[in-house]
């Protein structure tokens, strides 16, 4: 059994931790909510039915605690210590070679309805059907956020500003 | 007072055909000239359409000529049918999409301002050859392959270019 969650957290650990850190922006905080969804799944009590199932599960939930954490009294009264959020591309670690920090930067920047899909579609490489199944969207409007997404970037790399 | 009588009390006077001095020909005259600016206007609205139809077909021309450039997300339709206009491309070879991962490219591009991803290996064989696959924001995957025998490193196409920078990471 301990070995089924050693592979578990070992397969998806590094894609949580960077949408973790996608939403968080904070090393420590993206690994508190990478912890909090594995505990979360091993709780869990309605059965997982595939492998896709398992990810899509595991993502959204992720994103959830990202969002709750977010949302919190406590996390809005204070600050994170020693981390600097304009560097904060330099610590998602892709497993290809991102040459652009600066366009990453930018997505970092954008508010969360269009961050989560344009971080899934371009940097985590899922297809439109996926995402919408992970953020329980439909397909046209996950289309509609990476449109507008798209434009909101575009407006933060020449103007700086979302 | 008989029937007859009053018939003829009734009787409308008989229309005066009396001619006013010059007012035909005034008739005439602007008539004439109506017709003249009428087909004045005509010709200036022919120009004007011709004109426009010219500047929509320079600007169809040019957009045709920067998708000739880029070369991507070019689809052509025939009844029945959706052919890859790419394919027609003498380097470039429309094939199955395999969805390969991050992980198993070469080469990866994101571009997220452009809205496209474009993932790249390098195919074993003989013949130097590159598989692209090219994922778009409106959820089309298209593949080719890329003939790099016959690629000039002057190549202005997306893909081609793309297809070096593979041919060099890998």
């Amino acid at each position: 059994m301990e070995q089924k969650w050693g592979f578990l957290v070992e397969e998806y650990r590094a894609m949580l931790y960077r949408i973790a850190f996608s939403n968080m922006k904070n090393r420590a905080d993206a690994e508190d909510a990478v912890q909090e969804a594995f505990l979360r799944y091993m709780k869990e009590e309605k059965p997982i039915q595939n492998k896709e199932h398992e990810k899509a599960w595991l993502i959204r939930t992720t994103i959830h605690i990202c969002l709750d954490i977010l949302k919190s009294g406590w996390y809005q009264k204070t600050v994170p210590w020693n981390e600097s959020f304009e560097n904060a591309a330099k610590h998602i670690y892709l497993p290809y070679q991102v040459r652009d920090d600066e366009t990453l930067e930018a997505v970092l920047r954008l508010p969360v309805h269009y961050r989560n899909p344009i971080y899934l579609f371009y940097y985590e490489d899922y297809t439109i059907h996926e995402i919408a199944v992970i953020l329980n969207e439909k397909e046209g409007t996950i289309k509609t956020r990476l449109r507008r997404g798209r434009e909101e970037v575009k407006k933060i790399l020449t103007e700086g500003r979302p | 007072m008989g029937i007859q009588e009053v018939q003829n009390q009734s009787q409308a006077p008989a229309y005066q055909k009396k001619k006013k001095a010059g007012r035909a020909e005034g008739f005439q005259e602007s008539f004439l000239q109506n017709l003249k600016n009428r087909d004045r206007a005509k010709q200036a609205d022919t120009a004007v359409e011709t004109e426009a139809k010219q500047a929509v077909a320079d600007t169809q021309t040019e957009v045709k000529t920067k998708v000739d450039k880029v070369g991507m997300g070019r689809i052509g339709t025939a009844p029945g049918i959706r052919v890859n206009a790419a394919a027609m491309q003498k380097t470039l070879q429309a094939v199955e999409v395999r969805h390969m991962s991050y992980e198993e490219s070469d080469h990866v591009r994101i571009a997220v301002t452009e809205g496209y991803t474009l993932k790249g290996k390098r195919e074993e064989g003989e013949e130097a050859r590159v598989y692209v696959e090219a994922k778009y924001e409106d959820g089309r995957v298209e593949a080719y392959q890329v003939d790099m025998a016959k690629v000039t490193g002057q190549t202005a196409h997306v893909i081609e270019q793309f297809a070096l920078e593979t041919m060099q990471e890998a």
